[in-house]
Order: C-alpha cells, then structure tokens, then sequence
C-alpha cells in the first residue's frame, strides 16, 4: 500500500506536467508531402565486385527489371550477372610454389534470379544547406541459380561448368536525382547451397536505374 | 555536413496595399552594364590636335564640365543638403589624414594636358586599367571645352571605367550629364542604355529614373531605349494621379515588348488603388497578366497575389486560394510571410482552422522570424478561441505584447520611432523606403571602395568623387530619413491597432476561461483528419523547419468546445 502511495506521488508531478504542457501547446504538426519520386518500372544496370574468395576478385556486370506494385514493395522479376575473375596473388602462390591443383578453386561465372523487393524507408537529406536530396533504402530477398566453373577446366579450356542454388539477401539504397533516374548501392549475398554446406558470394554493386511510368 | 530527415513508410481583411513601385518588374540585377563596343571611338573620331586648345579651358573651365572643387561637383543631385551633409564613410577616413599641401593641389586650377591624353586613356581603359583610365579622362575633361568632340565620350567612357570599378553612382552622374548635355548624338543611345541596366540596381531614381528618362525628348531615341523611356514616363505620370497622360506614353509601347506588358500591370495597379468597388473585370485582367510569359516571374506573382487579394474582397475565397496556390516560387525559395500570412486568413474564413494554424506554423519558421506581423498573433488566438483551446489563445494573445513591448512602450512614450529597431525594420522591409534604404546602403559599400582607388585616381578625381559621394550621400540620408518618419507611423499604427484587438480577445478568452461548465456537457465530436493516401508522405514536425516543406504542415488539434445542448 505505501508503495503504491508512494508510486502515485513520484508519479503525480509527471503527469501534471504532461497534462500541463498539452493544455499549452496543443496538437501535433506533420509535414504532408507529395511524394517527389516514385518506381513504376525500373531497368537497372551496374557493375560490382565479388571481394570476399581469397583466391579470385570478380569484376561483375549486373542487369535487372523491377516491377514496383507500391511505393514499399515490388518484385525484381529478373537480374544476371556476369564475372570477369582475377586471380589473386594468393592464388597464385599456392599453384606455383605449393603445387595446390587448381581445381580446388572454383569459381562464379555468372547468376541469374529474382527477389521481392521491401522498401521501408523514404527519405530525403540535406546537402551543405542548398539542396534536398531523396533517398530510400530497401531490403531484397529471392533466389538464384548460380554457375560456377571448376579452375582447372578454365586453365584447360574445357569449360566444365556447375549449376547451384542459392538464396539472395540484399540490402541496398537508391539516391534519386530525378524522375526518371536514379542511382542504386546494393550489398548481396548468395548463400550457395553446395553439398549441403553453404557457401557466400557477396557482391557490392552500383547501378543506374532507369524509371519508366512512375507517377507524378 | 548534412542533415538527414527520414520517414518510415509505415508512420505513413487583409489590406489591399499595392504600392505602385513595388509592382515594377525587376529584372534580374547586373553589376555592371554591357561592355561597351570594342572599337574605341578617337579611333573614329580622333581629336585633332588643335580642336582642344589646352590654355582656353584652363584659363576658364567650361560651366558643365565637372569642376575640381568649390564648385558644384554633382549638378545633377537635386535638393542636396551640403550645409548639413554627414561626410561619407569613404570621404572621413583620408581626408583626416591628409597633408595640408594636398589639399591645396586639389585645388589649384587643372593643369593643362595634351588631348592625346584621351587615346592613352581609351587605350588604358580597353587593356583594363580602369584607374589609370579614370585618371586621365577625368583630366582631359577638366582641361577641354565641352564643345570638344570628344568631351561627351570622355564623360561616357569615365562613367563606364567609375562603373567598372563598382562606383556605380560615380558612373550614373557622368551618364546622366552626357544624357542632359546631349553634346554628340553618337553618344547617347550607349549612354542611355548604360543607365537602363543602372536602373536594375539600387540606384538615385531622382537622377535617372526621373530627371533622364522621366523628362527625356522621345522623339530622337533608338528603338532599344525608347521602349523604356516611354514606360518611365508613363510611369511618373501615373505616380501624380494622371492616367491619361499615362496612356499616351503606354500607347506607344511595342505590343511584343516587356515594357508593354509592365504598362499594363502598373496601369492595372493603379486603377485598383482608385478603384471604389472591385468588378470582375479586373480580376480577370490580373489573371490575363498573371500568365504573361513577358514578365518576370515575381510579377506574374505578384498579379496573382493581386488576384487573390481581390477575390478575398470579394468574400470568393475559395478564389483566392486558387490564386495562392497558383503563385510559384523558386525551389526551396520559402516565399514571403505576406503570402502565407493571407492564405492563412482566407482558410480561416472557410473554417479550416486547422489548416490555418500549419500555415501560422510556417510563419514561425526562421526565415520569417524578422518580419514584422502583428496580425499573425490575433489569427493564433482566433483559431485557438474557436477550438475552445482557452489557455493556448490567451498566450497567443499575450505573445503579442510580449513580443512588441518595447515598441509598444516607445509608441506610448511618443519617441522617436525610427529608432525603435523593430519598427524601423519592419518600414525599411518594403516600398521606397526599402529602395532608398538600399541605395544608401550602395553608397556606403561604393564609398568605402572609393577609398581604394584614392591612388590610382589621383587627388583631383579623388576629391571630386568624394565630393560627388558626399553630396549623394547627403541627398539620400534625408530621403531616407523622410520616407522612415512615414513607414515607421504606419508601422506603429498597424502595432497598435494589432495590440488593442488582442486585448479585446485577451478580455474575451478570460471570460470563456472561467465559465461554468454544464452538467452532462459533452466535447463535441472530433473532425476526422483525412488520411495519408499512397503518394503522400509525412514527417513528424520537431520544430526543425525546411524551406520545402513550409506550405505542407498539417496541425491535428482536438476541439475542446462543448456540444450544444448539454443539460
């Protein structure tokens, strides 16, 4: 009971103040604004890297179409990507110097896939205090088809190559400069699934994206 | 470096007072005119030899040209004050320091030159030596009769070395001789247009606005000035109440022309400030002009301020705010208070309190914190008395005076306004006392640089520009003072008409504050707020204001009004 007592007093200030303050300055205030861009159909093309083998870097070129149902979801119908790989010094090292065959270096040739796209923050953002920037950031889950090529095959010229598949996990933001254009940053994941263990290519890609019938 | 702001998808009678000046389309200032033609003109015309004997004018300077000192140095400021003239900023400095022995040089006779001194100094002034330039016309022109051919573009291409260095007034004084003393026809359709672009800047409109282009023979003009000059004209005539007049300058103005376009704003303009009763007519015609592509965009603003402004009369608000939302502003402009201060009384009329207090809001914002709105305080509490919303009314009643005392008190204690620093902002932020303001403030920056150039001109065109500075200066202080003595009573008066309606509601409120409430009372139903459709976006307002999203705010604010009826 003198708890309670005690709660009630340490409380009554609080709530008079709070009581107080929405007498005084009633009500709330929001900015409503007109969305100044908004997706409708976007082609988008990039180029990115694959950082993360040890043993090669991919140089990657990515195309992709993404139909936007609203404002915060849509689907990426479709997206491929193609590797350049450059050996890395490591790599290299090993072959030469430690005899390591080089099929047990496989690497990415080239994905195709598709996501739903969530998009749940739109903002905008000041710049030196002359301008507004929009931007908003989005999140993409999907799956993919992964083609991989054995090294050895490539050193011989064989060409023996490997289907796998994988789940994409992206997150990535879009700086519009105007109805029509935009700019794409996107970190991905292919969580490559390889004799039941799991193995990641990520990609970090900047795109331009191309907006066609987006509403005023 | 920069700020961020984001919003997850999920949270998803106003006085009609239309000074005539102020509707004249500016066009976008220049600092300096034209460059002029490439082709010096002594190459044309060169001075001969004999043409400008270097005793005559030194024994007996000729009555226009511009005497070294004692003499009146600017003959073309009217009404100046030089008992009484406050030296320039510019002027005080050197001339404490000065030798005694200088000051007499300056003002011994001009010395004789030779007249090939006026190719060195067109030479001089097209290798962009403008001072040395400035040094050797001037001296060419002290020693030279005005009936020396090359006298008048002496004058034209001193004034254009003065405008070159941003002595701008310097370079209207010896255009506007060249303009009145018409000695070479060649000279004046350069001289004339050089003035046109000085008028674009802040600038002595007595000089050049009244005594050149208001009183200027129209027969003689090129096509380029005319245009202007006919407008100017038609202009004084319509500021002294004669239409007519008016009319038969706007008559001749080239139909395609900006200046037609102007012609028919200000003769709109004038004939609303005479008008008894508003017709429809008018309206219409502000509407026409409203969507002239010949002017300026603040002047098509400005006739749909003018239309909204007249429908409001009309009690037609749903008119008027049509006409404000059709006034378009520069992105990220944020406007002007007047704008939104009129929309906010118009939504008030249509009931849409809340409406009203997001634009109210707007005022708050930083880049309207200085500008002096009385009313804005009387409209809070209005809105807040109709919500029933008591406590927030009375202190937005009180803001006022809270906000003005100092003003307020100076007004009771009969001081001198124009010391009062509100309300000599709140005169120097509109009409001519804004223009005047801002040409003095030109002469004193133009001041201070002539000081610089106190080398390189010499000490005799030195001296006479100080004393050509000094004498504008002088001219402009008292206009300025005259115009400020009015603005600030006008000013007063709105503070105080202001002052005495939020006692009135202050009185009113306090009397709602402490009423009985009726058994069984119910607040009345809230208004339901339209929802956030899919192309909206909301960001929650934390009293961080940007210029985008100053005509955007939406206020949720419960009534706390009894429902009729209660028991």
């Amino acid at each position: 009971m003198k708890r309670t007592l005690l709660l009630l007093v340490c409380l009554a200030p609080v709530l008079a103040h709070a009581q107080g303050e929405e007498l005084e300055n009633p009500g709330t205030v929001l900015a409503v604004q007109d969305r100044t861009y908004r997706m409708a159909s976007e082609l988008w093309i990039g180029i990115g890297v694959a950082p993360l083998d040890a043993f090669y870097k991919g140089v990657t070129g990515q195309v992709g179409y993404v139909y936007h149902f609203s404002d915060s979801f849509a689907w990426q119908v479709g997206r491929g990507l193609l590797s350049y790989n450059i050996k890395t010094g490591l790599r290299n090292q090993l072959e030469t110097q430690f005899g390591v065959s080089p099929t047990a270096f496989p690497q990415l040739n080239w994905i195709v896939g598709s996501d739903v796209m969530w998009t749940p923050i739109y903002g905008k953002t000041s710049w030196l205090n002359s301008s507004v920037g929009h931007f908003e950031v989005f999140g993409t889950l999907g799956g993919s088809v992964v083609n991989e090529r054995i090294a050895a095959d490539v050193a011989s010229g064989s060409g023996q190559t490997v289907f796998r598949p994988a789940i994409h996990l992206g997150l990535g933001a879009r700086l519009f400069t105007s109805k029509n254009v935009s700019f794409r940053l996107d970190f991905s994941n292919e969580f490559v699934i390889y004799k039941g263990l799991e193995a990641n290519i990520l990609l970090v890609q900047l795109a331009l994206a191309l907006n066609f019938g987006g509403t005023e | 470096m920069s700020v961020v702001r984001m919003q997850p998808v999920t949270a998803a009678a106003v006085a009609l007072v239309l000074a005539l000046p102020g509707f004249a389309q500016t066009p976008a200032p220049q600092s300096t005119p034209p460059p002029p033609a490439t082709k010096a003109p002594a190459a044309a015309a060169p001075p001969p030899p004999s043409a400008a004997p270097a005793a005559a004018p030194a024994a007996s300077p000729p009555a226009q040209a511009p005497r070294p000192a004692g003499a009146a140095a600017a003959p073309a400021q009217p009404g100046a004050a030089p008992a009484v003239a406050p030296a320039a900023p510019a002027a005080a400095a050197p001339q404490a320091g000065q030798p005694a022995a200088q000051q007499a040089a300056a003002d011994q006779p001009p010395p004789k030159v030779d007249p090939k001194i006026f190719d060195e100094a067109l030479k001089d002034y097209f290798d962009n030596k403008q001072e040395q330039a400035a040094r050797k016309l001037y001296a060419f022109i002290e020693s030279t009769p005005p009936t020396d051919e090359n006298f008048a573009w002496a004058q034209y291409f001193l004034a254009r070395c003065l405008i070159d260095l941003n002595l701008r007034h310097g370079g209207a004084v010896y255009l506007a001789k060249v303009a009145h003393e018409r000695s070479n026809p060649q000279v004046l359709p350069k001289t004339l247009e050089a003035l046109k672009v000085l008028t674009q800047v802040p600038h002595d409109e007595v000089l050049i606005d009244e005594q050149i282009f208001g009183s200027l023979d129209l027969g003689f003009l090129p096509d380029s000035v005319s245009d202007y000059a006919n407008y100017q004209q038609g202009l004084v005539d319509l500021r002294v109440g004669n239409e007519r007049w008016a009319r038969t300058h706007f008559v001749k103005l080239d139909d395609e022309g900006v200046e037609a376009s102007r012609a028919k704003f200000a003769l709109l303009v004038t004939r609303l400030r005479n008008a008894k009763q508003v017709d429809d007519q008018m309206i219409d015609d502000f509407l026409e002009l409203s969507k002239d592509q010949k002017l300026t965009q603040e002047a098509r603003n400005e006739a749909r301020l003018a239309v909204a402004r007249l429908r409001y009369e009309k009690k037609d608000y749903e008119g008027a705010l049509k006409a404000y939302d059709m006034v378009q502003l520069p992105s990220l402009d944020p406007g002007r208070a007047t704008l939104y201060l009129e929309e906010a009384w118009t939504r008030y009329n249509l009931g849409q309190l809340r409406a009203t207090i997001g634009l109210l809001t707007t005022l708050d914002a930083p880049s309207f914190r200085d500008e002096f709105l009385p009313d804005k305080y009387i409209l809070r509490a209005l809105v807040y008395r109709d919500l029933c919303q008591y406590l927030p009314a009375k202190r937005a009643a009180k803001e006022l005076t809270r906000r003005f005392s100092d003003s307020l008190e100076a007004i009771r204690e009969r001081d001198d306004l124009t010391q009062d620093f509100r309300l000599r902002r709140a005169a120097n932020s509109h009409g001519s006392t804004r223009r005047t303001a801002k040409f003095l403030e030109s002469l004193n920056l133009e001041g201070e640089q002539l000081g610089r150039h106190a080398g390189g001109f010499g000490e005799r065109l030195y001296k006479h520009l100080q004393k050509v500075y000094d004498l504008a200066h002088a001219e402009a202080e008292r206009l300025y003072q005259q115009r400020l003595q009015e603005a600030v009573r006008e000013e007063a008066d709105r503070l105080l008409r202001a002052d005495e309606q939020v006692r009135l509601m202050e009185y009113e409120v306090g009397l709602k504050l402490y009423e009985r409430v009726k058994r069984g009372a119910k607040l009345v139903q809230p208004e339901k707020q339209p929802a956030l459709t899919s192309a909206q976006i909301a960001f929650k307002f934390t009293g961080e204001y940007w210029n985008d999203e100053l005509r955007s705010y939406r206020v949720t604010i419960p009534s706390r009004c009894i429902e009729e009826g209660a028991q």
